[in-house]
């Protein structure tokens, strides 16, 4: 057995999560860089757990998948009981790009991203695996512009019927009505209602239902798409935490999304249908005129990138706090040291 | 994870060759004889399933914990680590992986100790169970790492019942079917064979049982390798007609004296 803490030359520290550290590293036997995670041992009583379930996830998952728009697991090594994962080096994640205001997103762009975000998800799905906590700062992007989807955390196998599901997950804004009404047998669906959300959020350049609690959240999506009847929405009633709403008329998302297209505007539509059966998969979504009408996505060593790149890998280290996460998908307030 | 069997860990780096397997437990086949070396495995799988059993665990999490344990031992020889402690540890960690239930650590050890004393005294006698948690926790890391962290494992259950169902539902025969499955654990085809074509070498053996007549032209109807299915038969055979003449009471604990043993012998 080879002394792994040898492989990986420690270059910089990227940032310091309640479950793991982050290291950016370059590997020497391949000369690569990569993402070191180093997970932490917890309390006593969660070191009476043996490795960490979350770790543990990610490692089954990632182990089982490849695809060019997932992040890559590349090793797993432990020192004593510690347990440390090796991903793809990633520069940069959406969330920083949507905000930074030096940057101009062009359609060609958000087209880009779209897709790139939608195959790796498809072939999620294909695997009969939900990622469950799809948001901007879980799809990284490297320097040729390639997005993979990261943070396997959350992620879960599918299509049981019987399989009872908790409802806790998705960060809230990204969070699908049926998931806020409390179902517990759920699918693709809360996937896609997160891969609208981040559509709509390149679009407007901030977040598009920031909610402040659950119920708060609700009422966003049903101030903007209607609230729903029992006609449109049949058996919403039957859920756990339902509750009824304020009767609020449903919005024209062109008036919303004035500088997006017709077929941007169907591609939302389809995505951020609230009955959960209504809304498009990834291969439907695909196939939609959107994506074979111009403009062309912009190829990834195109897409715009922060431009103090280079600085920022030392000065701030947070960017990296997605391979942070934890059970809780960011809902808790994490403890960054710079 | 019921994703695609033919890209998975399991199909692309655990389907051994049976050449292979033979050559890396050359070490342990010096010591003991071809029949002694499986017998011990038939003991450790025994111990695994009373205790997944005991914990209330599904039949999928049992599978998956004996098939952890037989993959750590294709590449290691059992005086590597003590397979009392891998056992359990196996258990733990398909429990996890799984995703079914928590298994805290101290009730696997209050189990280890219950079912080593009431179930396996013929084996251990008055000996306990001398693990503790720290033991686990660290056999738990060697494991993940010689499983190269390939977790996710397919098992017959599934494509068996798909089959059943296709060749037209019959209680009777999937249930000796199954346990016939249950039964292959105990053998190494989990080790050299996908999952699909142990799921039919189980069916085979359940009709010829049975006196059933319809496996034929179900099979002659699929394009599967019959002398693969053969060999599954064979070995599934070979474990029923050693079982008739060995009585695993009176011979475990020689076999267990004889077996190659980690140096220093664990103790706290």
């Amino acid at each position: 057995m080879y002394e792994p803490t040898l492989r990986y030359e420690k270059i910089d520290f990227l940032g310091e999560g309640q479950f793991a550290t982050v290291y950016k590293a370059k590997d020497v036997k391949s000369d690569k860089i990569v993402a070191v995670k180093k997970i932490k041992i917890g309390s006593r009583l969660e070191a009476q757990d043996g490795i960490n379930r979350t770790a543990l996830r990610e490692i089954k998952l990632l182990q089982e998948l490849q695809h060019i728009n997932l992040i890559g697991l590349l090793d797993v090594f432990g020192q004593k009981s510690n347990v440390s994962l090796v991903f793809d080096f990633m520069d940069t994640d959406l969330e920083i790009i949507v905000k930074d205001s030096n940057i101009v997103l062009t359609p060609a762009n958000v087209k880009a991203y779209t897709i790139m975000t939608l195959k790796g998800l498809e072939y999620l799905h294909q695997n009969w695996i939900l990622h469950r906590d799809l948001k901007p700062n879980n799809l990284l992007i490297n320097r040729e512009g390639i997005l993979k989807i990261g943070d396997f955390g959350l992620a879960k196998a599918f299509g049981s019927p019987t399989r009872i599901n908790t409802h806790q997950v998705v960060t809230r804004w990204y969070r699908s009505p049926e998931l806020l009404f409390g179902a517990r047998q759920y699918g693709t669906g809360v996937d896609m209602w997160a891969v609208g959300c981040i559509l709509a959020e390149l679009l407007l350049r901030v977040p598009f239902l920031p909610g402040e609690s659950d119920l708060d959240q609700l009422s966003r999506i049903f101030q903007v798409f209607g609230t729903p009847n029992e006609e449109t929405w049949p058996g919403m009633k039957n859920l756990t935490d339902y509750v009824q709403f304020k009767q609020f008329p449903a919005q024209q998302l062109r008036h919303i999304f004035s500088a997006a297209a017709d077929d941007l505007l169907q591609l939302l539509d389809r995505l951020l249908a609230l009955y959960p059966p209504a809304r498009c998969d990834c291969t439907q979504a695909l196939q939609m005129p959107y994506f074979s009408n111009k403009p062309a996505p912009t190829v990834g060593a195109k897409l715009p990138m922060p431009t103090n790149i280079f600085k920022m890998e030392s000065e701030k280290p947070s960017l990296k706090r997605k391979l942070l996460d934890n059970i809780d998908g960011g809902s808790l307030a994490k403890r960054l040291q710079f | 994870m019921a994703g695609n069997f033919w890209q998975s860990s399991h199909h692309q780096q655990w389907i051994l060759d049976k050449q292979d397997l033979v050559r890396d437990r050359q070490h342990d086949l010096n010591i003991l004889t071809e029949e002694e070396y499986q017998k011990i495995f038939n003991f450790f799988a025994s111990i695994i399933q009373v205790l997944g059993e005991q914990l209330k665990l599904r039949q999928q999490v049992i599978a998956t914990a004996t098939v952890y344990f037989k993959r750590f031992y294709a590449r290691n020889s059992l005086k590597c680590i003590d397979p009392l402690l891998l056992s359990p540890t196996c258990v733990f960690l398909a429990s996890k992986v799984e995703e079914f239930g928590v298994i805290s650590n101290s009730r696997l050890i209050t189990t280890c100790q219950t079912v080593i004393k009431n179930k396996f005294s013929y084996a251990y006698g008055q000996q306990e169970f001398p693990y503790r948690t720290n033991h686990i926790l660290e056999c738990e890391f060697y494991l993940l790492e010689n499983l190269d962290c390939c977790l996710i494992v397919y098992q017959p259950y599934r494509p068996l019942l798909l089959f059943v169902q296709d060749i037209g539902p019959d209680e009777q025969l999937l249930t000796y079917a199954w346990r016939i499955v249950n039964d292959s654990l105990r053998t190494d085809v989990s080790l050299l064979f996908p999952p699909y074509q142990i799921a039919i070498g189980a069916m085979h053996i359940a009709c010829v049982m049975l006196g059933k007549e319809n496996l034929k032209p179900w099979l002659a109807e699929l394009n599967v390798d019959m002398d693969k299915i053969q060999e599954i038969v064979r070995s599934i055979i070979n474990l029923y007609e050693m079982w008739k003449s060995y009585d695993e009471k009176k011979e475990i604990q020689g076999l267990l004296g004889k077996m190659p043993k980690p140096k220093p012998a664990p103790q706290r």
